[in-house]
């Protein structure tokens, strides 16, 4: 028999895992209230229309139907508009629909069949406008105006050298601009200029645990169950929304059965909680994963890059110029618009930058959050071109980086942080992994290798946080950072654990809910290890003290005698068990302690984005492939993707994180799109949006987590969950051209697009002299 | 329309009535409470809602009620005994084969039935069966892990 091989690593148990085994976790899908009753969206079939008029009559005279909701009772709200930072999407379409798959009416009914029902009885007139399917119809001349009128809210603020302008012309939701150096002096000095225009695509999260959300209300409360991964965020939208005070609206979040970005922000939520308020019952909404698809992307892009380099290879300059499709509707598009343009520059140094980004307006889904926004449109657009002036110059692709690559210590930009990552040595290693330069090269193989970059842990984000210790030594995480799937639970807890001396079997993670659980600004950037994990450190030191502090009292000495150990408090070579000293003193019930952290990121006026970065995500990548230049088809015979941890507090979460964002990068590389087609999407759909399954997996696959030491968490840790899909789509296009000298510049890289780039191969060689 | 069942639900004789256009997934879900089925995309396509019917490995969202009359039917509820893990839940667990856990049932009822059929499965096999379930967090590798692990466990006589 063949002997079966070791797994690689054995994992300390996740203090989540026994339930998710069990099957037991209760998600947001599995809660229920008694007498509640389920709602269904009648989405827009067409991409740009005005609403003549909608008789919704013969479906409210359905048995079973409850009410029936569309814009103009929407429009009565406080507000009905929500939106990060421009706030421009309505709760439900008013007046006018603006992509396949815009919300425009909504059905309670006593069970979902007969709200699906009844949406087929509603009777919508539509009077078409033209459909601007892309970013060049929507900027064409004589475009009509997605939006007529400006929106409400604001664009965010940012820092020195950078410009934030909201709706600057028509069809542009947003623009960020920054510069630093004289670039047009640089550009003259340059012996060389290289210009090229890169194409990201548009890709949806297939997150497995459909949108669902279950509300209920009167007149004075709002309460919801919801998979939203922003409770304080989603708290904050609902009480603008519908006028209540911040204290009267309550929001549960259960674990999350996967996000990837999807859950983040505001979305159909105020729908609900109107439903409910409407029906006077608890309202659920559960969407089916059609309509996820319908529902947020991946922002697709153009980006042009326009780059000076010296004959030896030093790079002066870099003009940027990026548009984003931002869809029908605002989401987060202005912060990855600021993301994209800021993060253009990845790791290097230059003596002038200029960059212009800007969000478009088109007739389609909303693009949002989506790990690593921004940093991942960024990082293939500039990774490519990287390999392509080394090529051009002659130049090695790995000597070519690390020639220009800042070090740790050196600011990423004028008046930002220092990188706090080694980006030369990682990336080193990758190249070591793959074999980099090892052996002669094989017709149709090639190598490449990219280095992506994302800043991490949010502009000004914060959090707070508390722990409750028991006298037996059982510690209640309480914060507001989500469970994903990440393994925020056992990370935070692990920090607890740490400062007190407690095994992980002592520590739980407590469900969330806004009346309880102090507030974070969202799960958000990679955010909870290091700017969470400091505020638990905090909380935990308080509550070490506290114990301390009793101890001295009790034994009537000086704190400083005194170390917790084992729970038991030990003064030189005396141990005095700490539950039974508090039981004398408590009584039989008892105490806890109650620790309290925060942690916030400062503003800093002077930071290009108003405040500086708060750590650096290196993404180490390297891809060998195999190109068949019959067919085009490329064939990833090895992976390696590589991340900094700082410090790992939990080595298998971490390459968890790392391979799963690494195989989703993977799949938007080589085959997964969201395709439109005309007016909608092709395949908005779980049959037909294909994503990597098992046997899709590269030959080899390998992850490696550096332990550098230098973020600003606990320990030196930092955040890495997005940084597994910022380098990969680079590395394996950079590979192709390695491999047959083709260079595709737009993703994903099919077969066809190969065998284009291999015809404009032979093409150029034929035009040479 | 409704109509009388009868089925084994992990060990356990039911009687049930249901309504002729209600899943197996609703049936466990909503009447019987187990709602270790996840349901996900609904169409049969990504596996989160495998249960086994009779043994072998089925979609519970894209099977009528009526079909599963008279069969036995076993879901993740059913794999632990006295609150002790069955060995595949433990390699899922030791080799951190899930993050967010939604499809992690699904997976673990896939690698039941294909252990059930071939106890020392090559690679190659492992990956056919597995290719019927998503996972979008993990990148898949500790789950081959653990079906490894559990494969090696499971053969190992008592």
């Amino acid at each position: 028999m063949k002997a079966i091989p070791k797994p690689k690593r054995v994992a300390p148990e996740r203090i989540d895992g026994r339930q998710k085994v069990l099957g037991a976790v209760r998600f947001t899908t599995d809660f229920s209230l008694p007498g509640m009753v389920h709602a269904k969206i009648l989405r827009s079939p067409v991409p740009h229309a005005r609403i003549k008029s909608i008789d919704a009559s013969r479906a409210r005279s359905l048995r079973g139907v409850l009410a029936v909701v569309t814009g103009a009772d929407i429009a009565t709200m406080p507000d009905p508009f929500y939106g990060v930072g421009i706030r421009d999407q309505p709760v439900l379409a008013i007046d006018k629909v603006r992509y396949v798959g815009d919300m425009v009416a909504a059905v309670v009914a006593e069970d979902e069949a007969t709200a699906f029902r009844a949406l087929e009885l509603i009777d919508v007139e539509y009077a078409e406008l033209p459909a601007l399917m892309t970013i060049a119809d929507a900027l064409s001349e004589g475009a009509p105006d997605i939006f007529e009128k400006p929106s409400s809210g604001v664009s965010l603020p940012v820092g020195a050298g950078a410009q934030s302008l909201k709706e600057p012309s028509r069809n542009v939701l947003y623009e960020f601009r920054y510069a630093r150096g004289d670039i047009e002096g640089a550009m003259r000095q340059a012996d060389h200029v290289f210009t090229d225009t890169f194409t990201f695509s548009r890709i949806h999260h297939y997150h497995l645990e459909p949108y669902v959300n279950v509300a209920r209300a009167d007149a004075e409360s709002i309460e919801i169950w919801s998979c939203n991964q922003d409770p304080f965020i989603l708290r904050n939208d609902l009480s603008r929304m519908f006028g209540f005070p911040l204290h009267n609206v309550r929001i549960h979040t259960a674990m999350i059965g996967g996000g990837f970005g999807a859950k983040s922000y505001c979305k159909m939520e105020p729908l609900v909680v109107f439903l409910a308020r409407q029906v006077r019952r608890p309202v659920r909404l559960c969407l089916t994963m059609d309509e996820a698809f319908l529902t947020l992307s991946k922002h697709a892009a153009i980006l042009t890059l326009k780059t000076a380099v010296t004959a030896k290879g030093r790079l002066i300059a870099r003009e940027a110029d990026i548009k984003l499709d931002g869809g029908a509707y605002s989401d987060a598009s202005v912060s990855t618009t600021i993301k994209t343009g800021y993060r253009i520059t990845g790791p290097y140094k230059w003596d002038a930058v200029s960059t212009a980004a800007s969000a478009v307006r088109t007739n389609t889904v909303p693009g949002g959050s989506f790990r690593g926004f921004g940093g991942t449109q960024a990082s293939f657009a500039s990774e490519s071109q990287m390999d392509m002036i080394a090529r051009r110059l002659g130049l090695d692709p790995l000597e070519f980086r690390c020639t220009n690559m800042l070090a740790p210590g050196e600011p990423y930009a004028p008046g930002d942080s220092a990188l706090d990552s080694d980006f030369e040595a990682g990336l080193s290693k990758a190249a070591h992994l793959i074999g980099y330069g090892a052996s002669p090269k094989k017709r149709g193989r090639g190598i490449g290798l990219s280095v992506g970059l994302k800043d991490g842990g949010g502009t000004g984000n914060q959090a707070l946080a508390e722990i409750k210790v028991s006298d037996a030594g059982e510690i209640m995480v309480r914060a507001a950072a989500v469970e994903v799937g990440q393994g925020v639970g056992t990370v935070l807890g692990t920090i607890a654990a740490e400062i007190l001396d407690r095994p992980m079997t002592a520590v739980r993670y407590g469900e969330i809910d806004t009346d309880h659980t102090p507030l974070d600004t969202g799960t958000h950037v990679s955010f909870a290890t290091a700017v969470t994990g400091r505020a638990i450190e905090q909380a935990a030191i308080d509550v070490r003290n506290q114990i301390l502090d009793f101890a001295a009292e009790r034994l009537g000495c000086d704190r400083a005698e005194l170390l917790l150990s084992g729970w038991k408090i030990l003064r030189g070579n005396q141990s005095f068990p700490l539950q039974k000293m508090l039981r004398e003193y408590y009584g039989p019930v008892g105490t806890e302690f109650i620790g309290r952290g925060r942690m916030k990121i400062l503003y800093d006026a002077a930071a290009p984005l108003g405040s500086q970065n708060y750590f650096w995500m290196p993404c180490w990548s390297a891809a060998e492939v195999d190109v068949d230049e019959a067919t085009g088809k490329v064939t990833v015979l090895k992976l390696v993707v590589g991340a900094d941890a700082g410090r790992a507090l939990n080595l298998p979460a971490c390459h968890g994180q790392l391979e799963g964002a690494a195989l989703q990068a993977f799949g938007q590389s080589l085959f997964e799109e969201l395709a439109y087609d005309g007016p909608a999407p092709v395949n908005a759909d779980p049959m037909t949006y294909r994503v990597p399954l098992v046997t899709d997996l590269p030959g080899e696959f390998e992850s490696f987590i550096e332990e550098q030491g230098m973020g600003p968490g606990p320990g030196g840790a930092k955040g890495l969950g997005e940084a597994g899909m910022l380098g990969i789509a680079a590395a394996i296009a950079n590979a192709v051209e390695d491999a047959v000298g083709a260079r595709v510049l737009q993703l994903p890289i099919t077969p066809e697009r190969v065998l284009a780039a291999l015809r404009a191969r032979q093409g150029d060689a034929q035009a040479a002299p | 329309m409704q109509i009388e069942l009868a089925v084994t639900v992990n060990g356990q004789q039911k009687r049930l009535s249901v309504a002729t256009n209600r899943t197996v997934a609703d049936l466990l879900r909503e009447d019987l409470n187990l709602t270790g089925c996840r349901v996900a995309c609904d169409g049969e396509v990504c596996g989160s809602c495998t249960i086994l019917i009779d043994g072998l490995p089925a979609a519970a969202c894209a099977t009528f009620a009526f079909e599963v009359d008279g069969s036995f039917l076993e879901t993740i509820e059913g794999l632990a005994e006295n609150d002790v893990l069955h060995a595949i839940q433990q390699a899922f667990l030791e080799t951190n084969a899930f993050q967010c856990g939604f499809c992690t049932s699904g997976f673990i009822m896939s690698v039941k039935a294909l252990l059930t059929v071939d106890p020392a499965p090559t690679d190659d096999t492992i990956r056919e069966w597995l290719k019927s379930n998503i996972c979008r967090c993990t990148g898949y590798q500790t789950i081959l892990d653990a079906t490894r692990l559990a494969a090696r466990r499971i053969g190992i006589p008592a």
